[in-house]
């Protein structure tokens, strides 16, 4: 081929293979994706280096419906060049997505004193059902501590530790309507403590006592069917004592709102302790994923009760009563009214003879 | 129609002081601790919360007369088994010698078999079940009491007996029995020879004793 035609062709090609990688051809410019992002941020050594802030766990991060979105949609701001650039990119407020639980928070006292991420890692955030109740209260306890805590609801509540170690602040503060039974696993020695900041057991130490193809699931859930039996919860503690575990049960709600009012039915303490709510009647067990996530896997329905006798820590009073102590206990109290009625009968019946005899 | 002239001064002071404090507090304790267990249903106080004060309180009361009795009866008086534990004769022969007159001869209008003294104030059967509310029922309800109201406080104690649920359970058992023995204990008060002649000595101190003797209660 002659000189001029070869170099004339070789031209073109470079021309067009340019106008399709560069800026403004068939494939976009540079842009980060989340591998990108937590192949730096997801290394601990960045928190050394630039500080704790810096830091995402991959594997919690990973599990948020934030990760669904990305890391560039909250930081959108960030240039091909970052972190040379100096520049810290920017972030979203929560209230782009999250306007209206936005709205509802800044109406609440809480607005003044705390934003959202004091509370929400937006890193590791979960949904409700996938914390545990502990969790929660360790978050409230940051600014309220808890002699305080214990203080102020000690004026006026009953039982108070107990109480604050049975359900999560949000059970009254907030206005959810709709409760549930949620037992987390335990050892016994965080259990005796009364510790309102003791964590429940970790993955591990589940995993120790699970099927391990099965996950950890199976320390309760033993034919996998994702439904608790009471003979499942049976065999569970069998196994469980010997570990030092236990279920704690603590009642949840199952919605939250972030006005952080307190209704006045919570002053009233035959909202709980009554067995008015239906959904009082359904019990969870929640159970620690690997990356601190909880699941949770129904008990068999209509079986607070019943689980109970697996659960003896649990008692809900007025509202978790056994039938058939209840029954048994009736069965005492007409053993002592048969004395009146059947020798009062006879009493009765006799009373003519005993007079004529006087 | 037989006289009963003869009085004996059966009930001191502060016996029926402690009668009828024990009495006013155990009535409490059942109506608070049915509004306990059956929110539902038993609204007298209307407040969960004052049913669940007025209980402890009346716990309380109950709990501190009872060490009172005891140190009285065992301590002071040193008369608590001879007064409060059946003797061998009570074993053999008196309990069904009462039993029979419970079950046949007060229908027949024979007079009550024991005879009250100051110092045999109870009838075989009488001891057996004053024995049994004083000396078991009265300390089990007292303990598992005390460990409800302090959940938090003794929690290994709680654990160390079995549990919360075990410990309701009892509390609530031992409860019926309390209502099982109240209504027994106030119907045969009424055996005398008039309905009302056992009840007025635990008001006034003082009991008939000529002819026809006092019984039950």
């Amino acid at each position: 081929m002659h000189k001029t035609l070869r170099g004339f062709l070789l031209l073109c090609a470079v021309s067009l293979a340019l106008s399709v990688i560069g800026p403004g051809g068939l494939l976009p410019a540079f842009a980060w994706d989340d591998d990108d992002c937590v192949g730096c941020h997801g290394d601990p050594s960045i928190a050394e280096e630039g500080g704790a802030y810096l830091y995402v766990d991959p594997a919690r991060f990973e599990q948020t419906s934030h990760a669904d979105v990305g890391c560039t949609s909250c930081h959108d701001s960030v240039t091909d060049d970052h972190p040379e650039d100096d520049q810290r990119p920017s972030r979203a407020g929560c209230g782009e997505c999250h306007d209206d639980v936005e709205a509802e928070y800044a109406e609440s006292s809480h607005s003044e004193s705390a934003d959202c991420t004091d509370c929400h890692n937006p890193h590791n955030v979960r949904p409700l059902v996938g914390v545990s109740a502990v969790e929660v209260n360790r978050t409230c306890m940051e600014c309220h501590g808890e002699e305080d805590v214990v203080a102020s609801h000690g004026v006026w509540l009953p039982q108070t530790t107990l109480h604050i170690r049975s359900m999560p602040c949000i059970a009254c503060h907030t206005a959810s309507e709709e409760f549930t039974v949620t037992f987390y696993v335990e050892s016994v020695t965080h259990g005796m403590s009364l510790d309102p900041t003791a964590s429940p057991a970790t993955h591990d130490q589940l995993m120790a006592m699970a099927n391990e193809k099965e996950g950890v699931a199976s320390i309760l859930d033993g034919d996998g069917d994702e439904r608790i039996s009471i003979e499942e919860l049976r065999t569970f503690y069998q196994k469980a004592k010997a570990r030092d575990m236990r279920l704690w049960g603590m009642m949840t709600p199952e919605q939250v709102t972030h006005d952080f009012t307190t209704l006045d039915n919570r002053w009233d303490c035959s909202f709980c302790h009554a067995r008015g709510p239906e959904t009082l009647q359904e019990s969870f067990v929640a159970l620690p994923g690997p990356h601190g996530g909880y699941e949770r896997i129904p008990v068999e329905s209509n079986a607070v009760l019943g689980a109970l006798y697996g659960s003896p820590d649990f008692y809900m009073i007025g509202a978790t009563r056994s039938k058939v102590l209840t029954l048994l206990g009736a069965l005492i109290v007409l053993g002592g009214l048969a004395v009146p009625v059947f020798h009062g009968t006879v009493r009765l019946l006799t009373m003519r003879y005993r007079r004529r005899e006087k | 129609m037989e006289e009963h002239q003869e009085k004996i001064y059966l009930y001191p002071t502060p016996l029926r002081i402690w009668h009828w404090l024990h009495a006013f507090s155990i009535i409490t304790l059942l109506v608070t601790g049915a509004e306990l267990r059956f929110p539902e249903y038993v609204q007298l106080l209307g407040n969960y919360k004052a049913s669940v004060r007025v209980h402890n309180a009346a716990g309380i009361v109950v709990g501190v007369s009872f060490v009172v009795w005891f140190i009285y009866y065992a301590f002071m008086k040193r008369n608590l088994f001879s007064i409060y534990i059946p003797s061998k004769e009570d074993i053999r022969h008196g309990m069904v010698r009462q039993a029979l007159f419970y079950g046949f001869q007060y229908f027949r209008g024979e007079p009550n078999p024991h005879q009250v003294t100051l110092d045999n104030k109870f009838n075989a059967l009488q001891k057996t079940a004053y024995m049994g509310v004083m000396l078991l029922l009265v300390p089990l309800v007292v303990v598992t009491g005390v460990l409800l109201m302090n959940v938090a406080f003794l929690r290994d104690m709680v654990l160390a007996v079995g549990g919360l649920n075990f410990l309701i359970g009892l509390h609530w058992l031992l409860a019926c029995a309390f209502l099982a023995f109240l209504v027994v204990h106030l119907y045969l008060s009424t055996l005398g020879h008039t309905p009302w002649a056992h009840f007025i000595p635990i008001w006034t101190g003082w009991e008939e004793v000529e002819g026809h003797p006092k019984e039950d209660v």
